[in-house]
């Protein structure tokens, strides 16, 4: 027989039911209601990623399209150490791949015990090593892509590109000066996944494309460029000179057809170059350029009718200016010469002469004319300015001293735009690299910039009919090429000490000219720092001239204009 | 009328004919009457039979458009991957050809060869051609 059970505790039993219910009935109204959104974003977390989609940097190419600079996805080795199995295992692991790393098995080894869960055995790697690895299945080992800046010419054109870092920013050259622009807008997409991380196709989905970068073309020529290279590093090999530099422009419109420094340093491997090596000396670094400013100095005067070619003056050998007696190299005298005479002979003291004709307040008027003392506005980072000190700060002597570019500072390409303005008629042009940029809206090609016009066309034309003779008959004669006219002048300076004074014995040998003299295709400036030939390194820079001019003539396929 | 009993009823003609006319009418009145289905209920049923089936039906075509779009985007994501990957070795063989093309490259390989470089290129000058003609 049953015990009945008593009202009261049917009630109590009820009662707790009743509020159990209602508990949990305020409890689901809860979740259902006010923390809905807490619950909803908690569930959709689990499910959702959100991802930044890079954008594709923009790609480099020289003037006739040739690649120079561009992002390719490597893959990047990782491994998770516990999947790769027991101490022998990760033994064996790290003997196959240690030949394909071109590293020690130790090293493989070492990394696959540290202890970590996930690790990376090497980044990006090269196609083909990842693909031997792949080969290998090792359990446990994996690849994720990584965008990497790829320069299939090597150190070609190093200190025109500049290189991209690890986290993606430009630094030097074209890298850092475009990097905003090169490096685009990265996109972001927000999607759901599944339980094996595949996209839901059914589901929330929001994507923003990303923008890529701007791809440019540069003035560069690739065939051009290698030849300024090869022939710089021939002649620094044979100077075993501190640095050197090349700059070819075409003085039709500014635009750089080469322009080379060295030392230099490979773009893709950075971390191994030499800190000195990123100076790109073409653009960012300053020197005397001793007797390739007469040129300037007397186109000045000529423009200014205080002498003509065939002004004379009686060479002694020396010149007092100021109090101070300046002379020619080697104390040489010349006796009677003409003004195209002081640049056949590269005479100081003809110089000298030319500039007090002239005046202080003009021939610093025409330096800042020509683009001295100031950034030529090149589309390059790190542009240095020069020197060109205010004429209130000359003393008497200096005008003597600038007319054969001592107590003056400027950069190869400084100097290479001046010589552009006597080769194209007298205009100065802005020196770019960029000659067009293509985006999603187009391309936009680099117009030509006319900052100015220093001197008359019929002056430009007087000059180059000097420095051909300065080719042809004078000191120049080293930088001849044959069956083209070439107009040129040579250029050796002393360098300037801490204290003030010139260093004795070490100089800085340079040549700025340019061909076809009568129809001038481009302008080359060649600066060769301390050459172990000291006075005479200017004949090797004369060569490099001469070797560079018969490169970019052929390659150019400009015609020949003398028999 | 229950739907249930809607469905086992058979259909009855109004029709007096069908009756024989020797029945007692004693079984009549003791037989247990059954309720005969109305056109009405044989209408609802079919339509509430025929809206279940379409209910059924279009939950079927939803299912199989979402198995199909869902089938469809995991192929679509596979694709993708195999774009990107074929757009990547694309770029690393627009990176070798680059390498191949290099002047230095060609240079160096001319060497080995023993090639040398020509010191001039003879020119045919073509004004002097053109003026005696």
């Amino acid at each position: 027989m049953t015990e009945a059970v008593s009202p009261r505790r049917l009630r109590g039993l009820f009662v707790a039911f009743a509020c159990a219910t209602l508990l949990l009935s305020l409890r689901v109204g809860y979740w259902q209601t006010i923390g809905r959104g807490d619950l909803l974003e908690g569930a959709t977390d689990q499910v959702r990623s959100d991802l930044v989609l890079s954008a594709q940097r923009g790609v480099v190419r020289d003037r006739n399209g040739a690649l120079l600079a561009t992002t390719v996805p490597l893959r990047s080795l990782y491994a998770i150490p516990k999947r790769v199995g027991d101490d022998a295992a990760r033994a064996n692991a790290a003997a196959k791949l240690a030949p394909i790393l071109g590293t020690t098995s130790d090293a493989v080894a070492a990394a696959l015990n540290s202890g970590s869960e996930w690790l990376y055995l090497r980044r990006r790697l090269p196609e083909d090593s990842a693909r031997a690895i792949d080969a290998l299945a090792i359990p446990g080992l994996g690849f994720e892509t990584e965008p990497k800046r790829l320069y299939p010419n090597d150190a070609l054109g190093a200190h025109v590109l500049g290189f991209v870092n690890d986290d993606g920013v430009g630094q030097y050259g074209l890298e850092g000066q475009y990097d905003a622009m090169l490096r685009g807008m990265p996109g972001r997409l927000v999607v759901e996944r599944d339980p094996r991380d595949r996209e839901l196709a059914i589901g929330l989905r929001t994507a923003v494309s990303p923008v890529n970068g701007t791809d440019l073309t540069l003035t560069l020529d690739v065939v051009i460029q290698t030849s300024v290279e090869r022939w710089l590093k021939d002649a620094m090999d044979k100077e075993k000179a501190t640095s050197g530099s090349v700059v070819v422009l075409d003085p039709r419109d500014g635009a750089v057809l080469a322009l080379a420094s060295y030392p230099t340093y490979d773009p893709s491997a950075v971390a191994k170059a030499d800190p000195q090596a990123l100076m790109d000396r073409a653009v960012s670094w300053t020197y005397e350029p001793g007797s390739t400013m007469k040129a300037i100095t007397i186109a000045a005067a000529i423009d200014q009718h205080a002498v003509t070619p065939n002004t004379t003056y009686v060479d002694k050998g020396c010149a007092v200016i100021g109090g101070r007696t300046l002379c020619n190299a080697l104390g040489r005298s010349y006796g009677t010469s003409t003004v195209t005479q002081i640049l056949e002979h590269s005479a100081n003291a003809g110089a000298v002469f030319v500039a007090s004709k002239l005046g202080s307040e003009q021939l610093h008027s025409y330096l800042g004319s020509f683009g001295f003392g100031r950034k030529t506005g090149i589309d390059l980072a790190a542009e240095a300015a020069g020197e060109v000190r205010p004429l209130a700060e000359w003393y008497p002597v200096d005008l003597g001293t600038i007319a054969f570019g001592q107590g003056i500072a400027v950069s190869p390409l400084q100097l290479a735009s001046a010589y552009a303005v006597l080769a194209n008629g007298g205009t100065l042009y802005r020196p770019y690299v960029v000659a067009a940029q293509r985006d999603a809206d187009g391309e936009h090609r680099t117009a030509p910039v006319a900052v100015g016009r220093p001197v008359s066309a019929e002056t430009a034309a007087t000059l180059r009919t000097m420095l051909i003779s300065t080719v042809d008959n004078g000191i120049a004669n080293g930088a001849t090429v044959p069956h083209f006219s070439v107009a040129g002048k040579t250029g050796t300076a002393q360098i300037p000490s801490d204290d003030g004074r010139y260093i004795d014995d070490a100089y800085i040998s340079s040549f700025a000219g340019f061909a076809p003299a009568n129809d001038p295709r481009f302008v080359v400036v060649i600066v060769l720092e301390r050459p172990q030939s000291k006075l005479l390194g200017t004949l090797t820079a004369m060569s490099t001239f001469r070797n560079i001019a018969q490169d970019a003539l052929r390659s150019m396929r400009v015609q020949p204009d003398r028999p | 009328m229950t739907l249930s009993q809607a469905v086992r009823t058979a259909p009855v003609r109004r029709t007096a004919n069908l009756r024989p006319r020797h029945a007692p009418r004693v079984q009549r009145a003791a037989a247990r009457p059954r309720p005969r289905p109305t056109t009405w209920e044989l209408r609802t049923f079919i339509a509430v039979s025929g809206a279940i089936a379409c209910v059924f039906v279009l939950a079927i075509l939803y299912l199989v458009q979402s198995t199909t779009i869902s089938t469809l985007g995991y192929e679509a994501q596979r694709l993708e991957r195999v774009r990107d990957e074929l757009r990547r070795q694309n770029a690393l063989l627009e990176v070798e050809n680059a390498r191949l093309d290099s002047p230095a490259r060609i240079d160096t390989e001319a060497r080995k060869l023993g090639l040398v470089r020509v010191a001039t290129i003879p020119v045919v000058q073509l004004a002097p051609i053109t003026a005696k003609r």
